[in-house]
């Protein structure tokens, strides 16, 4: 397990960063979207 | 603004990849290898992370008091609205600069935390615009509050510039070497260089995004809140 995580620390690190932006970005999108559905919601 | 989000999340993901995966080797025979940097390494990829940070928490700063200024002048909400929104960011990525700073310390110096003179003079900046925000939440009324908050908006974009870039300079640190150094050069390989301003630009860019959402949630906010009275 520790030879695994030695050689492929890069790898893993790769993986958990594209994840986190991944999920950073799809909260974005949707935090835009319902600022959009307020913001109607606002003006109605 | 769909294609600005698709391009920026392609963008991104593709400078993740180029400074996680592209290789650090001693003699580069291919365009797509970094040159190994004496003393840090592995480690140098992290300036691929930490450098973009701490640019985009000073783009903050300035914003915030572009619109403190203007606030002063013309008494709009808005203005401070802006401001106040753009420190936040500001602080927000500062602090994601001191964390990716102290992780990289741990590696380099052994310790998350050692007082060197950067990450003193950036702690120091945490608690100026911490203390901002503690003003901002003191003051209950709207004008006197956003009055208040512009004028130290402006004194701490004051000493923004000194904490970030003087202080460090005049100071022994063990800081690595700036990208720009004292002698007024960039100093860096051509692929590390593209890697790195592709970076920049595109942090750059998801700062305006997280901005431009959040100036919205704090005008509606402001607008229910003024509807509530």
């Amino acid at each position: 397990m520790y030879d695994f995580l030695q050689n492929n620390s890069l790898y893993l690190v790769l993986g958990i960063s594209l994840l986190g932006w991944a999920g950073i970005f799809s909260y974005l999108v949707r935090l835009g979207a319902r600022i959009r559905h307020l913001e109607k919601q606002d003006k109605q | 603004m769909k294609a600005f989000q698709a391009i920026l999340g392609v963008w991104l993901s593709a400078v993740i990849f180029c400074a996680l995966m592209f290789p650090i080797v001693g003699e580069i025979t291919r365009w797509y290898e970094f040159p190994v940097i004496p003393g840090l390494e592995q480690k140098a990829r992290i300036l691929f992370f930490h450098v973009p940070l701490a640019w985009t928490s000073v783009v903050g700063f300035v914003v915030s008091v572009f619109y403190a200024i203007r606030y002063l002048r013309s008494k709009q909400i808005d203005d401070d609205i802006k401001s106040s929104s753009a420190a936040g960011l500001g602080l927000l990525f500062c602090a994601l600069t001191t964390l990716t700073g102290s992780i990289w310390a741990k590696f380099s110096w052994g310790s998350f935390w050692n007082w060197d003179p950067r990450e003193t003079s950036i702690f120091v900046l945490l608690l100026i615009y911490g203390a901002y925000f503690a003003l901002r939440s003191a003051v209950q009324e709207d004008d006197k509050k956003a009055t208040l908050a512009a004028v130290y908006a402006i004194i701490a974009g004051v000493t923004m510039p000194f904490l970030m870039f003087v202080m460090p300079r005049i100071i022994e640190s063990l800081h690595p070497d700036p990208i720009i150094n004292t002698r007024g050069k960039v100093s860096m390989n051509s692929t590390m260089l593209v890697v790195f301003f592709s970076s920049l630009a595109g942090f750059t860019a998801l700062y305006f995004w997280i901005y431009s959402l959040k100036l919205r949630v704090a005008r509606l906010e402001f607008k229910r809140s003024s509807a509530g009275e």
